[in-house]
């Protein structure tokens, strides 16, 4: 059966290099097509060098963090920790050197998908706007192939790290090192892309459409660049970093979980820890499928075809892990674990769409409302966020206890059957993240056919496929919260697992004063770190407001289209202003567990995780939920609602949505990478936290 | 490098300006382009350059308008503001051009006022010389001979320049029709004005004194009249389709506003 385990890893890591294979062809096919203009080309050339320029920085920022950190990860794991203040410690530098390897494998496993994606959405953008002038099918497939790149390159590029690290060393606990890499460039990539983006979107609207008059997109905005700039590297390439953290997380603590837990039989456990590996495959395959059904025929709709393509792509997920499990031999609770995972992740997905989308009541409501003026607006749109994370919350309890009772009566832990309805709900991550890679690259589109003078049917065109886009956005942003809520309710037990096998059984009871500390501690730090974060937009944006203003105040031929804005300024003051603001974010998310766990001890880390989870899911989905209902309503108005443009209650839903922005784009979307993180953070210290703690 | 001086009125504020722009670059530094950092939407009419009347001295005003020292073209001289409409013959009116606060420039030809239709109720916007928000039951062209030709009324305006602005259902229904895209501010207000038309005896009653000059323009209904006592001229609004086919950019920066 060891021998079968690695087979599955070579099998696994063979899908992964598939669906990289398949990454770059569809990355040629797009460099393929038609980029356009001249005048589209020197648009898109300024997005393009933007994006790259940040990204450049922020990954030779991280190469030096994630050098030092794989330093410190050798060093401390050099260390036999199992035996660590119980008897002479001895060395193992080769379990040290595995560990800061496959730490720093994460990471640029991670940049390098981010990367990928980002920069065949820079080239597509183009592409797309220049198809659109054929018609909307072709501009709709260049945009989805390029999401594509991101989906299949990030699913390729996780399974390839952990199948090969698992082949080397067959210890899932260096596979955890992997993770904890991909987490923490997840972290960064994610916050300060998410700040990068708000600053620029905020500073472009504020000035340029409030003070100023002019449209979206226009090319006389200076900030324009810089917002469309943030499109890539806030949703493409840190959404992508983002799932790519929980799909690597999900499935390493599946596999620590059933290394734990099946410890007693070791032809099982090699069974158990192989089987979340065998889920990625089955998912990449269904993703590689699903993907070729995702087409707009002439007079189809971009959304719909989305929507088609999720389905059917768990449809066949469905199938082959039918098959799998019974072909397998495995228990089929843990198939009831796997479809309950993935139903709930979809339906919470569009559960989301629920609570952002102009068709239903919620936005309806809160636009109606907004002729009463900002306030109202406000207080309406957060209330529907507060409703809305009442349903994901429930999908989540039911994944979880049903993962968990119908993996127990099948005979097997229920914890592992928890773990396993995460890696369920990650695996068709291939097709998701493709549909929402697709979301930035139209909404670039639809810019650079504004700003390149295109004709109005190419912007009617590039319009409808950006309410699609929205629509994928959103479905996208609830799937990722509540993956990451399974993923680190199954770090959670992963972390007790690898602490009770320290010889320390975790007994996390609110009649402990340390666990209460540590559980208000831990809640109070999602919170904080949203206000961190936040507090680095309107700071960057107050900046740039100024620069805006500058311009328009100094050199009035910009307005009269006489001489052009000077992008740069606007692009490096974004850039500067998100890397320098993603300092005490990190520190949060690395050092206040470590420092938690080793004065208050591994109960007080535990309440700590679970305060954090549990405030962090909350924020996160009252977050992305009420500023994408926010923004929706305000376009809801826009399309000729309750006054229109220029109303009472366009102006106060214009107040909604920019306070919403923070929230849905910076501040919501990085919590779940941040309770990851957290919850790595700490599986991976337990041991030595095990062993050292002053209480 | 010689450039023709070019007559416009300016109707927010009223003012007659002699300007080296042509009408397009007059828009955009009239909107957004100066240095005064005066900003804002714009109507202007373009004049006959070789229009004169007593009450202005349009020659010296002609004559100061000239090349700056570094080649650029002289901007404005402003010959006159205030009661500048009533003073102009309507014959030397060329086209009106309707600017976007963000600079974009859209010119109307005039033609002759269409007869009014018999049904529903309308909203019109003064723009100059005053410019309060009134609601009546007379279409245009009677609303125009109301305010500005009829002996029966104690005031009589020299002339006027409305806009007839959008009402969708509530020209029809003032009391229950849906507002739609109609972006006026105290929309219950505006439906008593409207309900009192059928309630009292009366031809117009005033929504708003203290209206700013500026609208929407996506909420142009016909179009803008423009009359004296002698003479009156309509500027009609485009369609829908022909906004979107001729005047993209402009319509696009107006649905903005």
């Amino acid at each position: 059966m060891i021998r079968g385990s690695q087979v599955w890893a070579a099998i696994a890591l063979f899908a992964g290099i598939i669906s990289v294979g398949v990454a770059v062809a569809l990355y040629r096919w797009v460099q393929r097509r038609d980029p356009g203009s001249e005048r589209a080309q020197e648009v898109a050339s300024w997005i393009r060098e933007g994006a790259r320029t940040y990204l450049r920085r922020l990954y030779g920022a991280l190469t030096l963090v994630a050098l030092a950190m794989g330093f410190i990860i050798a060093m401390v794991f050099t260390f036999d920790i199992e035996h660590l203040g119980t008897q002479a410690v001895t060395l193992a530098p080769g379990r040290g050197v595995a560990m800061a390897v496959a730490f720093i494998g994460g990471a640029i496993c991670s940049a390098i998908a981010g990367y990928m994606g980002m920069s065949i959405a820079v080239e597509a953008n183009v592409r797309s706007a220049t198809a659109a002038q054929e018609s909307l099918g072709q501009a709709f497939q260049v945009a989805f192939y390029a999401g594509s790149v991101m989906g299949l390159a990030m699913v390729g590029l996780a399974i390839i790290g952990m199948s090969s690290i698992y082949l080397l060393t067959s210890d899932p606990e260096i596979v955890l090192g992997f993770s904890f890499g991909a987490s923490a460039l997840a972290l960064l990539a994610k916050a300060g892309g998410g700040i990068y983006t708000k600053t620029a979107d905020i500073a472009a609207d504020l000035v340029g459409k409030v003070e100023i008059g002019i449209p979206e997109d226009d090319p006389r905005n200076p900030a324009v660049v810089a917002d469309n700039v943030g499109d890539n590297v806030g949703d493409v390439a840190g959404m992508g970093a983002d799932v790519f953290d929980s799909y690597v997380a999900s499935t390493v603590a599946a596999m620590l979980l059933g290394a734990s837990l099946f410890a007693a039989d070791p032809a099982a456990q090699m069974r158990h820890v192989i089987f979340p590996l065998m889920l990625c495959t089955a998912g990449i395959v269904a993703s590689l499928i699903g993907i070729r059904f995702v087409r707009v025929d002439q007079g189809g709709s971009p959304g719909r075809a989305l929507n088609s393509g999720t389905i059917i792509t768990c449809g066949i997920f469905a199938v082959l892990t039918t098959a799998l499990v019974l072909l397998g031999g495995y228990s089929l609770g843990l198939l009831w674990a796997t479809l309950a995972g993935l139903i709930t992740g979809v339906v919470i997905g569009f559960t989301s769409d629920y609570y952002t989308s102009a068709r239903f009541r919620p936005v309806v409501e809160t636009a109606r409302v907004s002729s009463s003026g900002a306030a109202i607006n406000i207080i309406t749109g957060f209330s529907y966020g507060l409703v809305s994370i009442v349903p994901s919350i429930v999908g989540i309890v039911l994944a979880t206890l049903l993962s968990f009772y119908l993996t127990e009566l099948s005979g097997i832990s229920g914890v592992y059957g928890v773990g396993i309805s995460a890696v369920g709900m990650l695996s068709i991550s291939g097709m998701i993240v493709s549909s929402d890679a697709y979301g930035p690259i139209v909404d670039n589109a639809r810019g650079i056919a504004e700003m390149a003078g295109m004709s109005q049917q190419v912007i009617d065109r590039t319009d409808v496929l950006d309410a699609a886009g929205n629509t994928a956005k959103a479905i996208t942003k609830g799937f990722a919260i509540s993956a990451a809520a399974l993923t680190v309710l199954t770090l959670f037990a992963a972390y007790a697992e690898v602490v009770g096998a320290r010889g320390i059984e975790l007994v996390i009871s609110l009649r402990d004063p340390v666990v209460v500390a540590g559980v208000l501690l831990g809640a109070v730090a999602p919170p904080l770190f949203s206000a961190l974060t936040m507090l680095s937009v309107t700071d960057n944006a107050f900046d740039m407001i100024e620069e805006v203003r500058r311009q328009f105040e100094e050199r009035p031929g910009i307005l009269a289209g006489t001489e052009s804005p000077d992008y740069a300024a606007c692009v490096a003051l974004a850039a500067r202003g998100a890397l320098s603001s993603l300092v005490w974010p990190a520190f949060l998310a690395i050092a206040l567990p470590l420092l938690i766990g080793f004065v208050l001890g591994p109960e007080a880390l535990g309440g700590f995780l679970g305060g954090s989870i549990f405030t962090g899911v909350i924020f996160a989905l009252l977050m992305s939920n009420a500023g994408g209902l926010w923004d929706n309503a305000k376009k809801h108005i826009e399309s000729g609602r309750f006054g229109g443009p220029g109303s009472d209650a366009h102006r106060a839903s214009i107040v909604g949505d920019t306070v919403g922005d923070p929230f849905k784009d910076t501040a919501g979307p990085s919590l779940n990478t941040l309770i990851t993180v957290m919850s790595l953070v700490s599986s991976l210290f337990a041991p030595i936290i095990a062993a050292f703690h002053l209480f | 490098m010689s450039r023709d001086v070019h007559l416009y009125l300016s109707l927010i504020p009223e003012a007659l300006i002699a300007s080296m722009l042509t009408p397009e670059e007059f828009g955009v530094y009239y909107a957004v382009g100066t240095a005064k950092k005066a900003r804002g939407q714009a109507m202007f009419l373009e004049i006959d350059p070789s229009f004169r009347h007593d009450y202005f001295r349009v020659d010296k005003g002609m004559q100061r308008c000239v090349l700056h020292d570094d080649g650029e073209p002289k901007r404005s001289v402003y010959i006159s503001v205030y009661r500048v409409l009533e003073h102009v013959a309507l014959d030397a009116v060329q086209r009106l051009y309707l600017v976007t606060q963000d600079g974009r420039v859209m010119g109307l030809d005039a033609e002759a006022a269409p007869s009014d239709e018999p049904t529903g109720l309308h909203l019109y916007q003064e723009i100059a010389p005053v410019h309060p928000r009134v609601v009546s039951s007379l279409g245009p062209v009677s609303f125009y001979e109301l305010i500005v030709k009829s002996p029966s009324i104690i005031w009589r305006l020299p002339a006027v320049c409305f806009a007839e602005l959008r009402l969708g259902e509530l020209a029809k229904d003032p009391a229950h029709g849906q507002v739609g895209d109609l972006p006026y501010s105290r929309v219950e207000h505006l439906r008593q004005c409207l309900t009192q038309l059928s309630t009292k005896t009366v031809d117009a009653k005033m929504v708003n004194r203290t209206e700013p000059a500026t609208f929407p323009y996506r909420t142009l209904e016909s179009g803008i009249f423009l009359g004296n006592r002698v003479n009156l001229l309509f500027f009609p609004f485009p369609t829908l389709e022909e906004l979107r086919a001729d005047h993209y950019r402009w319509w696009r920066s107006a649905r903005s506003a």
